[in-house]
């Protein structure tokens, strides 16, 4: 049963990244990108990580697909002005240069036994657990530098975001005068 | 348990990864390459936790990483979509070829 669910997951999340990158339509790529998504999260269910699988859905389907759909939306009256085609010889190089990284990384998953240790008696993190990890010091196994620079890293990037969205407004006014 | 092993998201995670790398190498609107790198990320994702459940029995610092992936990737989504707007105003379209330059 688990891996008939996982070819199914696979066979969506392959077909929607797939699309992600090939239609030229922006809104049907985020809707494409929220397929991947959901089937990433269902692949986070067969393995033992729920509470993963919910911060998937809520952060990147709740958050960040609405924030580029909305941006797709803003621009969406020339959407089909964006519409841009890729020289040939440039999709045949990205082809290339993709299969060669799936290779290179096939040949090194395939060269290593991952069977070991695979008999693990497997619990899944709970959120106590998590919470745990992440706020505790080093000594204990914790990541609470990380978790701190990571709370500094996203006001950054608000503040970022928000200074160089509001830059044009100030630059327009000279003009207009 | 005969469920699908290690290696089959190992797998699975390289195919996304080196599909994301295909869209970002051939994509030439912002948007379209900003959905690519997320594809990215959500294969190093997975990887991080397909380790944590089969090699390290589901224990909580595995869980930690991808949280950490997901809250990188949240903040550089912001901070490309604020680009992709002051681009936008300035050039009227969102070819990265044509932006190449750093003001105006």
């Amino acid at each position: 049963m688990n891996t008939f669910l996982f070819y199914i997951l696979s066979l969506v999340a392959l077909l929607s990244a797939y699309f992600v990158v090939t239609v030229h339509n922006l809104f049907r790529a985020a809707m494409g990108l929220i397929g991947l998504l959901l089937s990433i999260a269902g692949m986070y269910l067969l393995i033992d990580a729920q509470f993963l699988s919910a911060v998937q859905i809520t952060v990147y389907v709740g958050g960040i697909v609405v924030l580029i759909v909305y941006v797709v939306l803003l621009f969406s009256d020339v959407a089909q002005k964006l519409e841009l085609e890729t020289a040939r010889w440039r999709q045949a190089i990205g082809a290339v240069l993709g299969v060669a990284v799936f290779t290179v990384l096939w040949l090194a998953i395939r060269g290593f036994d991952f069977t070991i240790g695979q008999n693990l008696d497997v619990k899944s993190a709970s959120v106590t657990d998590i919470g745990t990890a992440l706020l505790s010091k080093p000594s204990e196994k914790g990541f609470v530098l990380p978790f701190e620079i990571i709370s500094l890293l996203l006001i950054a990037a608000i503040v970022g975001a928000i200074t160089i969205a509001r830059a044009g407004d100030g630059e327009k006014k000279p003009e207009q005068k | 348990m005969n469920g699908p092993t290690l290696n089959n998201y190992l797998t699975l995670s390289a195919v996304l990864f080196a599909v994301g790398v295909y869209g970002l190498l051939t994509r030439r609107n912002l948007i379209a390459m900003l959905m690519s790198v997320e594809i990215i990320l959500n294969s190093a994702a997975l990887n991080f936790v397909a380790f944590h459940h089969f090699r390290w029995g589901g224990d909580a610092p595995g869980a930690v990483f991808p949280i950490f992936i997901i809250a990188v990737a949240a903040a550089e989504a912001a901070v490309v979509l604020a680009i992709i707007i002051v681009l936008f105003r300035h050039k009227q379209q969102l070819d990265v070829n044509q932006a190449d330059s750093l003001k105006h």
